[in-house]
């Protein structure tokens, strides 16, 4: 299968600084439909990278390939047609004056006839919950309904590729799953390709792969359960450690041995009723009368 | 007990008196203990935000009033007589770009200790000091503030208010872009001013780990009212309840939600932190099991 974007070898230092390159040598592929996490510590390079995959950075070295096209002064529209990219703060992104004008203008540059763009941004507007804000300023809008009219944006435009910058972080709980589950639907419905920076480990969980960036070098790579298996480690990568870790290490702390390896949820809670209700011993452990 | 914060029936309107108004507050009376910790929580537009920034006066009532320690905020009170307010009232806003704007770090951070008469010298010092205890090393005093990641950024304005000695300390999601360590260690950095300094804090947050965690106090808010206001105990105990609001538990309260469906049983409460759970969890594992590690 032909991979989605090809990213070579890749560089970037930003112009004034006498500090260390923000990116340095980052070569990965993304296959099409994949939904694939970026994760890293603060300053790790996340935001350089997801700038440079939509030609918003004049990186001097490396290459990047989206859908098939060479990233370069004169390709960056066709790339940039392909991708919907939220950023991470959500201010930096509206240029309309109302909600329905901002979720509208990503249509608009793309000439869709203008009936069909009603439409489409009502229908987007109504699947992120935002219908009521339509005619407000979206500079008045809260932190995490500027969240949602940002995501409106990308629901309309119908991308391949979604590029998501911290995208959850101001929502509440539910609002947080709910746009997390939208994302997942556009994903199958559609077969978009998601990559999603993220310091949100239910975020990472609904990936198929995670690229772990430290100080600009792509340092690991793998699925996430072998990621999220690696416990305390994971807070150096930028991860938050798995509740089940938590709750591992402090049982241990109290004398207690769980299994070892990454654990769901309903595992540990599988073998904690298990062992709660074995009175004389816990799987794990033979007994010593 | 000594009140450090009291909002009576605070009202307030965006925009009030043009076709825009849009209600954000309605009728707010909440008390907050000298040296207490609020978190305050809500699905998103519920007016959270509105609600804190009446603190320093950046937005002020439409109705009603409220009172900060020796301060009191009307719908008349002037922007003359808030510098005092806005030295004993450190704010740190939900989008930290918002409150940087020198062209250096170290000449933002010292700014607000230079604004209420600290000698220059001085407030350089205390920014490099300041620095360091938001994690970001000497090398990036002289960088300019816009030139950050967005972590980065959020460290920057939470230093600049630190080095205000705020007396009470508002925090409008302080970690949202935080790295998990970093959010650890900004955390316990305001429960130690909390607990060692004796600060007053508000936190605005939707992560109910840190509510369960730090907190005295919880307000709830739902479409511009107070709902609910409580202990942690007392606001997660209704599971159902904070659902409905869009709201949800700890991790640790909802796995043990899950154990009590398997019959598991928690004498001491429903246990809101991993090692709350532990402890419950190590009362009553089976001897056998616990006895040789
Ligand atoms: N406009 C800029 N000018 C100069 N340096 C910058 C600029 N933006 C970011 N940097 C630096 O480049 C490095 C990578 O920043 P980047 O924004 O890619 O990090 P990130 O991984 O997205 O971090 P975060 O999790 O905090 O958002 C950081 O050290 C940062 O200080
Ligand atoms: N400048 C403004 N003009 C008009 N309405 C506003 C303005 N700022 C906020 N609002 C509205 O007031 C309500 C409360 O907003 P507020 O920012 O207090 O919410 P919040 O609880 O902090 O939400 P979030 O969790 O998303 O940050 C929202 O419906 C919002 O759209
Ligand atoms: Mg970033
Ligand atoms: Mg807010």
């Amino acid at each position: 299968m032909e991979n989605i974007i090809e990213v070579h070898d890749l560089a970037y230092q930003y112009p004034d600084a006498d500090q260390r390159a923000a990116l340095d040598g980052v070569s990965f592929d993304v296959h099409p439909g994949e939904w694939l996490a970026i994760v890293g510590h603060n300053g790790s390079g996340k935001s350089t990278l997801a700038k440079a995959l939509d030609g918003l950075l004049p990186f001097t070295q490396g290459t990047v390939t989206v859908g098939g096209v060479v990233l370069s002064p004169e390709t960056v529209w066709q790339v940039r047609a392909q991708i919907g990219m939220i950023f991470q703060n959500p201010d930096n992104q509206f240029v309309g004056a109302t909600v329905e004008d901002d979720v509208a203008f990503g249509l608009e540059n793309r000439q869709v006839p203008r009936d069909q763009m009603l439409t489409r941004v009502a229908a987007a507007l109504d699947r992120v919950g935002m219908t009521k804000f339509a005619n407000r300023a979206p500079s008045s809008l809260s932190g995490g309904q500027k969240q949602r009219v940002a995501l409106a944006g990308i629901v309309a435009m119908a991308p391949k590729i979604l590029i998501l910058d911290e995208a959850t972080s101001m929502l509440d709980p539910q609002g947080r799953q709910a746009m997390l589950a939208l994302v997942k639907e556009l994903h199958r419905e559609q077969q978009l390709t998601v990559i999603s920076i993220t310091h949100d480990i239910d975020e990472a969980a609904s990936a198929n792969r995670i690229l772990v960036i430290d100080d600009g070098h792509l340092i690991e790579e793998n699925v996430p359960a072998a990621i999220f298996a690696q416990g305390e480690r994971l807070m150096d990568l930028g991860l938050d450690v798995p509740f089940t870790a938590k709750l591992a290490a402090a049982l241990q702390q109290r004398g207690i041995t769980p299994p070892t390896g990454y654990q769901t949820t309903q595992e540990m809670e599988e073998w904690l009723w298990q062992s709660l209700s074995n009175t004389s011993a816990t799987p794990t452990k033979p007994t010593h009368p | 007990m000594v009140v450090a914060i009291t909002f009576e029936h605070v009202g307030y309107t965006y925009q009030a008196d043009t076709p825009l108004a849009t209600p954000a507050l309605d009728d707010v009376s909440l008390t907050v203990p000298d040296h207490g910790y609020l978190a305050v929580i809500g699905h998103t537009g519920s007016g959270k935000s509105t609600l804190i920034q009446q603190l320093n006066a950046l937005l002020k009532p439409t109705t009603g009033q409220l009172t900060v320690d020796e301060f009191t905020i009307t719908p008349t009170t002037t922007n003359a007589d808030l510098k005092p307010l806005r030295q004993h009232v450190g704010m740190v806003f939900q989008f930290p770009e918002s409150q940087l704007f020198e062209e250096t770090i170290q000449k933002d951070i010292a700014f607000g200790p230079q604004n209420f008469g600290m000698a220059e010298t001085d407030a350089l010092a205390l920014a490099d000091q300041m620095l360091t205890q938001v994690g970001l090393d000497a090398s990036y005093a002289q960088r300019s503030p816009f030139e950050l990641s967005g972590g980065q950024m959020r460290r920057v304005a939470i230093a600049g208010v630190l080095a205000m000695h705020p007396q009470v300390l508002v925090l409008d999601e302080p970690t949202a872009g935080l790295d998990p360590q970093g959010r650890q260690e900004m955390m316990a950095l305001f429960d130690r001013l909390h607990r060692e300094r004796g600060l007053t804090i508000v936190l605005v947050t939707h992560q109910m780990e840190d509510v369960a965690q730090y907190a005295e106090q919880v307000a709830v808010m739902r479409q511009g009212k107070l709902v609910k206001e409580g202990t942690p105990q007392e606001i997660f105990g209704d599971p159902d309840w904070l659902r409905a609001n869009q709201l949800d538990v700890p991790r640790a309260a909802q796995f043990a939600q899950d154990l009590t469906a398997h019959g598991v049983t928690w004498p001491q409460g429903l246990p809101l932190t991993a090692s709350a759970l532990a402890d419950q969890l190590a009362a009553q594992w089976p001897k056998g099991g616990a006895a040789h590690v």
